[in-house]
């Protein structure tokens, strides 16, 4: 079995604040690990401690306790930081510099010679879709060509761990979808990515496993599927019929009923009170246009684990 | 290439970096042009003398290119630190592979490049208007401006360490403090040798002025060197002076990197 490449074990961060030394939590001593060549979204609402956990792995936040290794390394180790490549939440860049001086200025840390420069900076550029920008000052660029700087500088040095936190952030929906095709580009080409998000959208369509973080601490970890409940926990009925009828179904079935452009919805909550509406529907000359099965989404999940309660979930 | 080469071109990255920042900020810019109007204001003044126009040129052409650098030493030793936090530009760099101090002597060693560049650059300037005027630069001004330059290196560390630990405007505030202080130890010198004498503020005052930067041994003009009154158009310090001042800034600078990277290190980016 080969090892993790990233694994997190008890990490936690206290941060104490202000003249009054008011500790606050933000990572409550959190486990998981990433295998190598898997897309791992880390996700959990704002605020949630995504950031300042990846600020730990990345060695700009010291851990209060708990330890992380990257690539069998401890965090920090200069030979394993080579195979990093890590793109801060809202990245910015020197105002001054040009994306492709930038790029050279990544490259020489990472101790490329000037030929592989050129040639990683061209191709990442063009990549990102910055190769008409490239050598104008940064100081022009909107909130998503600096987002796309950043990815650029992610990959400079032909990472095996790419790191990206809320690398959606800014972008509009179509540089949205060049970063997904780049994720999954880069699990083609077998390097692990590890990126937080809050956007479930994103995380269900790349991640082969997530982890999910709120208020300071882990919920889940796992395949989406296997977090996701797989038993249908409501149906949804859309049927058609004159007043007389709706006015019978909705005193008959007290809840869930709503109206829409396409007819009357109803939502079963078990299959025996789908199985009366139904009949009910029929006996009084309506018609049924579709029953759907409803499993719990991303969504759901998150809100399930984020420890809400229904009435917040409503609002 | 062995592992002190390789720490080196990733200090050089990032002084390449900061050296470019700093030489595209129009501030800069703006502090240059107006030390070289000072040196051209000396031509108008030298005529009103009375054949004295060299040593004015000479004066206050020396004048300008240490009050501007004190001003751009400041301005680039807070600012630049400060703004990396601020912008969070540091957040995608300290995560690449190199240490924290190697990213902060880099800034430094950028700063030293950057500042090295504007010194030569006034010094050009100066001895342009020297020959304009049919006087001589000579070695005993290029000491002089040596002299200056390390005052401006070591003040440009004791600014770094500041804004290691501080927000920008305390860090100038504390920085520039200390350069008045330290301009200022001869006279604060015989105060506490004088009206505080066998006072506890007496003795508090001078351990203080030894244990504080003396940005004076940098500025020589008018002080008294073994009976004799030292000045750029008479007798001058030694080479000797030159190199021993050049100990102490490196000393001292040195051990204000150190304190700042000791600092810099335990920082979170929060």
């Amino acid at each position: 079995m080969t090892a993790p490449v990233l694994e997190v074990e008890g990490l936690r961060k206290e941060f104490v604040r202000g003249f009054l030394r008011k500790r606050t939590v933000a990572v409550d001593g959190i486990s998981f690990a990433v295998e190598p060549g898997e897309v791992f979204g880390f996700l959990g609402p704002n605020g949630a401690g995504k950031t300042t956990t990846m600020k730990m792995l990345m060695g700009l936040i010291h851990p209060s306790a708990g330890k992380a290794t990257i690539l069998g390394a401890e965090v920090g180790d200069l030979d394993a930081k080579r195979r990093i490549g890590y793109l801060p939440e809202n990245p910015y860049f020197y105002d001054y510099l040009s994306a492709t001086e930038y790029l050279h200025m990544v490259g020489r840390i990472y101790g490329l010679d000037r030929a592989t420069r050129d040639k990683r900076a061209a191709e990442l550029l063009g990549r990102v879709g910055l190769a008409m920008a490239q050598g104008r000052a940064m100081r022009s660029y909107s909130k998503g060509m600096l987002q796309r700087v950043g990815l650029a500088q992610a990959l400079i040095g032909d990472p095996e761990l790419v790191v990206l936190d809320e690398p959606m952030s800014g972008l509009d929906p179509i540089g949205r979808r060049e970063v997904r095709e780049l994720i999954l580009d880069l699990r083609a080409q077998g390097k692990t990515v590890f990126f937080s998000t809050h956007i479930l959208a994103d995380a269900n369509l790349l991640c082969d496993r997530v982890a999910i973080i709120v208020k300071g601490k882990l919920r889940d970890v796992g395949p989406l599927g296997e977090l996701l409940s797989p038993k249908v926990h409501r149906i949804e009925v859309l049927w058609q019929g004159d007043e007389a009828l709706q006015a019978q179904l909705r005193e008959q079935f007290p809840a869930s009923h709503s109206s829409s452009s396409e007819g009357q919805v109803f939502v079963a909550e078990a299959q025996e009170q789908l199985d009366r509406f139904l009949a009910a529907i029929l006996a009084g000359g309506g018609e049924v246009s579709s029953v759907t099965p409803q499993r719990e989404t991303l969504e759901q999940l998150f809100v399930r684990d984020a420890g809400l309660s229904p009435e917040e979930q409503r609002s | 290439m062995g592992a002190i080469g390789a720490s080196f071109n990733r200090m050089w990255a990032i002084a390449l970096n900061t050296f470019r920042e700093a030489v595209r900020n129009k501030v800069l810019a703006i502090l240059v042009m107006f030390a070289v109007a000072l040196m051209a204001f000396s031509l108008v003044l030298g005529q009103l003398s009375l054949h004295e126009e060299i040593r004015i040129i000479k004066d206050l052409g020396l004048a300008g290119i240490s009050i501007f650098g004190v001003v751009i030493a400041l301005f680039l030793g807070v600012n630049l630190l400060s703004k990396e936090l601020e912008r969070k530009t540091v957040y995608a760099i300290i995560p690449k592979p190199l240490h924290r101090h190697e990213f902060l002597l880099g800034k430094y060693l950028g700063l030293v490049v950057t500042m090295t560049a504007l010194v030569v650059l006034m010094s050009v300037v100066l001895w342009g208007f020297l020959v304009a005027q049919g006087g001589h630069h000579g070695v005993i001004m290029v000491r002089a401006e040596i002299l200056i330059l390390l005052e401006l290196l070591l003040l440009m560390a004791v600014a770094m360490l500041f804004s290691s630990f501080s927000s920008p405007w305390l860090s100038a505030m504390f920085a520039g403090a200390l350069w008045v202080i330290g301009r200022n130890t001869a006279e604060l010198e015989a105060f506490a040798q004088g009206k505080l004498e066998d006072t506890a503020g007496g003795s508090l005052l001078e351990v203080l002025l030894d244990l504080l930067p003396d940005f004076r041994m940098f500025f020589v003009s008018g002080a008294n060197f073994d009976e004799t009154v030292v000045s750029v158009h008479e007798s001058f310090v030694s080479w000797a002076y030159v190199g021993s001042a050049a100990v102490y800034a490196m000393t001292y600078g040195g051990m204000c990197l150190v304190a700042a990277v000791l600092l810099f290190r335990r920082r979170d980016f929060v």
